[in-house]
């Protein structure tokens, strides 16, 4: 695929990233709900107080005003002020973001380690016994409600087992300094295995609930695209030559069985970072998710519509890495 | 088998560190909200102060019992209607070694009450809560002299609001980096900020001991406390049954039993602040008439609820002062009685009752249903309807601008337990919290004189007085004001909550 | 969908032909049974339902279900934290669920129809603004959008629906759009142009019939997902009012109860896996019975 071709898709991203910064601005500026009051609450204060606060978080201004002030700013990665923290927005959701990449990230490996295997195996062994058994698990894995078995998977394991932590990224007995700000890399880089199974003891809850439905999903997927690529010429081609079909099996099916696997994988990643907020709050896991939700409703502009943009942008961009990554992989399918 | 060893071998890793681990003295608080930022002169809520209380100290302070005493100070008196002067503390070290002086109070003061002084033009949001203070004068190296516009007898309530920082630390790291790093004279210093996570604190050795009034005096007890965020409050109460947190707040109240019954964790109250009502909208349809407002007022059983929801932990209120506030008296109370209530509003020309809604947040939804439920037994036909926080400010404090809906069940804090800060905004004609639209002018005369009045007797009367007028006027149906409840582990001594919500750890050890 | 010499398909053979490959997986149509006892449920409730769904009942508060110690038979599942029967809210419950997630996939549906044919068959301008509409509506995270649309316009019945159907809308719109694309350089359709047929005529008349079973196939899919999504902003507070119940709100409730009222959150989300799981097993018979590429 040719440069030009790439930079052309590039480009049209841009008409997006604006129609949702539009968006964005536009559903907070636009929610009745006054930030100030909610700053204010039940305190007292002078109305010049009130109109000095108010002139500090630049609410004074017009719409068209503060919309071009947040574009112009936004295209310098300066994103404004977060009206609770008085800090700037891209240093707070900067400090967020690792806990959820993280938890997305384990998420989508939890994901495709048990999707795959689970998928080949369920081709194979095409309406056997496990094969149902895979079937059911994938439906029930995309009916679940998250919110439902994230509360359940904690009662269960944190509470009466307690097995694993409540709430949290890692337990206190020890100070890793961050290196990547992802925990279980950074314990591991610092030689902590102790530290490291900690992190993976408190991550592990979130990201089996999170990656649940992915995991059905994909199941399902490589179920089918192994069984139509089993079911090729040039499988049987191949066995006939004299191949072992274990052999056929890793070397040729499974290489192009993966290819949609991988493109819903990209896609379907998206939608972990959307799925973050609702894991996030019930297991009170320190990421940008729940952050987000709650700055809506204590009408945070300026972090709202930096997240918003943020997710936008990873999203659009994770849809055009599948897209390309489904080129790549697929060379007869022409962008 | 090798395979099955490994995994037994990381599955007993992972329980061993699973469970705490405690050599050195820790105590963690489950704690429902993570600090907005660090700097004491940059945010509005209560939680974050809470957390900074732990790191810097103030000029004054209150006790377990709610009494001012002083802190950094020494002691205080008042010159003149408008001039106090504190002699502050000798000795007094800041968490980097450098020592406390008048500057640094001075220019905390100035930092938080003057125009622009946070630095880029901003004005600290905190400055509100010092009222009338114009300036600040250093008299000598530990004397200072606060200035007031007006007199305002509340100023040794307001000043334990506020923590003192160090001028020399500000001046280099700036309003920016004060909102992450902490130069405090706290009995704590900060080790680390996860963010969203939890908050870690070490024991400050060099600590010049607390407030002389609250004993004891020296450095903390604990090596270390950890504020962990727990916004759950089921995963709260389940860290505290599992003894992961020691000290948990804002415990509801049917955990009460669970809590109780574990013999590792106990249950601790606190008489609250925050005044419960129901306000009526007093220029809609219904309750303009105050036969309806005396139906409504008849036909909630407060004991009821108290006594169901609120598992026994609330003072019923018929006024909208709480029972330790300043000027509380005994007031007459409505009793439950649904048959009056039908038969009230049948004088008041409906003899078949009235449909209305209940604006309530979510946060409150479960009470005002019960509410909603008693009150349509009793002729009154009540719908809840479910709001932001945001959007009900917005539609019912108007400050004397029109109004729609008919209820609203809502509270009014009283962190400072003076009449002043909820008295007038929720009954001062078109004031910022009189929801209920009540304007009445004898009752402003009052709340007025009331609010200068340097003789604590005759203050105290007036608000009997005032409180007296509106029970019978009954703007809103005054409910309750419940306690604050924290489930405590066994093992902590030392501690007992307060009733402004700070968890002050100074003197709390873990055994 | 259409054979080699691009003629029409006999629309009536070939659906009432994947109609009979349904019925023959078993588990789809005990699925679809199961869907339509939920709907049962729904439209008889106050018949159903053993006790009125709104009436509290303080001295009720936190009943463990009949067969714990302190339970009663008449409140088979136990009560919430205001005494309110579970069991019958679960039933008045159904029609929230079903209601709205029926509202929502007909409304996106209908849009989604619209846009997709006339991004698809009339290309042009109106397909890039149409296109950049999905791209711009599809970078935007679920949930955040429909928190955000909910806080800017208030709860509420409708405005629920809305703000679900305001991003559902662009999955049927491009699965819509994509079968145009197919389908107008089909013979069929250019024959009608020839002949004279108006835009409308070839978009609603020939194109719309033929492309249906996708359509179908990803609304009952669909379906599924909006029943989720409507329990998880029910669960965040934001779904319909007090004291209507919805179960997304009912696990929302027990939440603070959960760790001794188990029943208050368990059974509402239960009910929402049953009736999730049996759309899903039914859409999957869908699939596998109406579209070729599955026939094994």
């Amino acid at each position: 695929m040719s440069l030009g071709k790439l930079i052309e898709r590039l480009l049209q991203l841009v008409p997006v990233l604006l129609g949702v910064s539009v968006i964005a601005f536009l559903m907070m500026a636009l929610t009745p709900g006054d930030p100030v009051q909610i700053i204010i609450g039940d305190q007292q204060i002078t109305a010049e107080q009130e109109a000095a606060l108010r002139h500090d978080l630049g609410l004074d201004r017009s719409i068209p005003e503060r919309f071009a002030i947040f574009l112009g700013n936004a295209v310098t990665g300066d994103f404004g002020e977060s009206f609770y923290h008085r800090r700037p927005v891209s240093e707070v959701i900067a400090e967020r973001l690792p806990a959820t990449i993280e938890l997305s990230l384990v998420a989508l490996l939890i994901a495709l380690a048990t999707s795959i295997p689970l998928g080949v195996l369920a081709a194979i062994r095409k309406n056997s016994i496990f094969d149902r058994i895979a079937t059911v698990g994938s439906l029930l894995g995309v009916s679940l409600p998250g919110f439902w078995f994230g509360i359940l998977l904690l009662m269960l394991f944190a509470v009466n087992l307690h097995i694993l932590p409540v709430a949290g990224r890692i337990g206190y007995s020890s100070e890793i300094e961050p290196i990547t700000h992802f925990l279980l890399i950074d314990t591991l880089l610092r030689g902590r295995p102790d530290a490291f199974l900690d992190a993976l003891s408190h991550i592990l809850l979130p990201a089996l609930t999170l990656g649940l439905p992915m995991t059905a999903i994909l199941m399902r997927v490589t179920r089918t695209s192994m069984l139509e690529v089993l079911r090729q010429d040039y499988v049987t081609f191949a066995e006939a030559k004299g191949l072992s079909r274990r052999r056929v099996l890793f070397r040729h099916a499974l290489k192009n069985a993966l290819i949609p696997t991988v493109s819903v994988a990209a896609i379907e990643t998206g939608s972990l970072l959307g799925g973050n907020m609702i894991v996030e709050t019930v297991f009170g896991w320190p990421g940008l998710g729940r952050l987000v939700v709650e700055s809506i409703f204590l009408r945070n502009y300026p972090l709202v519509q930096a997240a918003v943009l943020f997710y936008a942008v990873t999203y659009v961009l994770l849809n055009f890495f599948a897209d390309i990554l489904y080129t790549v992989l697929n060379p007869r399918v022409k962008l | 088998m090798k395979f099955l060893s490994r995994a037994l071998l990381a599955t007993t890793a992972v329980l061993l560190f699973a469970a705490p681990a405690v050599s050195a003295s820790e105590l963690t608080v489950g704690f429902t909200l993570d600090a907005d930022t660090l700097d004491p002169a940059n945010h509005r809520k209560r939680e974050t102060e809470t957390i900074i209380r732990n790191l810097y100290d103030g000029i004054l302070t209150r006790d377990a019992e709610m009494n001012v005493v002083p802190e950094i100070a020494e002691s205080f008196t008042q010159i003149s209607p408008t001039v106090y002067e504190f002699k502050i503390r000798q000795g007094i070290k800041f968490h980097d070694g450098s020592d406390l002086t008048a500057e640094d109070v001075k220019f905390t003061l100035d930092r938080l009450t003057v125009e622009g002084a946070m630095g880029d033009g901003q004005t600290s949001p905190r400055k509100s809560l010092l009222g009338p203070l114009a300036s600040t004068d250093v008299v000598d190296a530990y004397t200072i002299r606060i200035n007031l516009f007006e007199p305002w007898p509340i100023l040794p309530a307001q000043l334990p609001f506020q923590e003192v920082v160090s001028k020399a630390f500000v001046e280099s790291v700036g309003t920016a980096g004060l909102a992450t790093q902490v130069n405090g004279t706290g009995p704590f210093k900060l080790v680390e900020w996860r963010k969203g996570d939890s908050i870690i604190m070490e024991r400050f050795a060099d600590y010049y001991g607390g407030a002389s009034d609250i004993a004891p005096v020296g450095p903390a007890c604990v090596d270390r406390v950890i504020f962990k965020v727990i916004p759950e409050s089921a995963s709260r109460v389940a860290a505290l049954l599992a003894g992961d947190v020691d000290i948990i707040n804002e415990l509801p109240a049917f955990s009460i039993g669970q809590v109780e019954a574990n013999p590792d964790t106990t249950v601790m109250s606190v008489n609250g602040t925050r005044s419960f009502f129901v306000a009526m909208n007093l220029e809609g349809e219904y309750f303009d008439d105050i036969k309806v407002r005396e139906a409504l007022a008849h036909a909630i059983d407060k004991d009821l609820i108290i006594d169901r929801i609120l598992g026994g932990y609330a003072s019923r209120i018929e006024g909208i002062l709480s029972p330790d506030a300043f000027g509380s008296s005994e007031l007459p109370a409505y009793a439950y009685d649904p048959e009056l209530a039908k038969q009230m509003l049948a004088e008041a020309g409906f003899p078949d009752g009235i449909d209305v809604t209940m604006d309530v947040e979510g946060a409150f939804k479960d009470t005002a249903e019960a509410i909603a439920s008693l009150l349509t037994k009793a002729g009154i036909r009540t719908t809840v309807a479910v709001g932001e926080g945001a959007q009900l400010a917005e539609k019912w404090r108007t400050k004397g601008g029109p109004k729609s809906g008919d209820m609203f069940f809502t509270s009014w804090g009283n962190g400072s337990l003076d009449p002043f800060d909820i008295f007038i905004p929720t009954h001062r004609t078109a004031d910022r919290g009189n929801s209920a639209g009540y304007a009445n002018a004898e009752l402003d005369a009052i709340l007025d004189a009331a609010s200068v009045e340097l003789d604590v007797a005759k203050r105290a009367a007036m608000y009997h007085d005032a409180e007296m007028i509106v029970n019978h006027d009954l703007p809103y149906v005054y409910l309750w004001v419940p306690q604050d409840l924290y489930g405590v582990s066994t093992r902590v001594s030392g501690w007992q909550p307060s009733a402004d919500s700070r968890i002050n750890l100074h003197d709390a050890c873990v055994n | 969908m259409t054979d080699a010499t691009g003629t029409p398909p006999r629309a009536e053979s070939i659906f009432r032909q994947n109609l009979r490959n349904f019925a023959f997986n078993r588990l789809a149509v005990a699925s679809t049974v199961v869907v339509l006892i939920f709907i049962v449920m729904a439209i008889f409730a106050p018949l159903i339902a053993p006790h009125d769904p709104n009436e509290t009942d303080l001295f009720r508060r936190l009943q463990p279900p009949a067969w714990q110690a302190g339970g009663e038979w008449s409140y088979l599942l136990g009560c919430d934290g205001l005494g309110r029967d579970i069991l019958s809210r679960i039933i008045f419950g159904t029609r929230i669920s079903i209601f709205i997630g029926a509202a929502v996939i007909l409304v996106a549906t209908t849009i989604g129809i619209l846009a997709g044919l006339a991004s698809g068959y009339l290309r042009g301008w109106v397909d890039v603004v149409i296109s950049r509409l999905v791209d711009i509506l599809l970078g935007f995270p679920y949930l955040i959008f429909a928190i955000g649309l909910m806080a800017m316009m208030g709860p509420g019945l409708v405005n629920i629906i809305l703000a679900l159907a305001y991003k559902e809308w662009v999955i049927p719109c491009r699965v819509v759009r994509g079968e145009t694309l197919v389908t107008r350089e089909l013979e069929y359709v250019e024959a009608a142009r020839a002949l004279g047929a108006s835009k409308s005529h070839i978009m609603l008349k020939e194109i719309l019939p033929n492309i249906m079973s996708p359509v179908i196939v990803v609304a009952s899919i669909r379906m599924a997902h909006v029943i989720i999504l409507e329990a998880s902003l029910s669960f965040l507070g934001l779904g319909v009012q007090p004291p209507t119940a919805s179960w997304g709100s009912m696990v929302a409730d027990g939440r603070a109860f959960i760790l001794d009222a188990w029943w208050v959150s368990t059974f509402p989300g239960l009910a929402i896996l049953l009736l999730v799981l049996a759309i899903n097993v039914a859409s999957q018979g869908l699939r596998d019975a109406f579209d070729p590429r599955f026939h094994e």
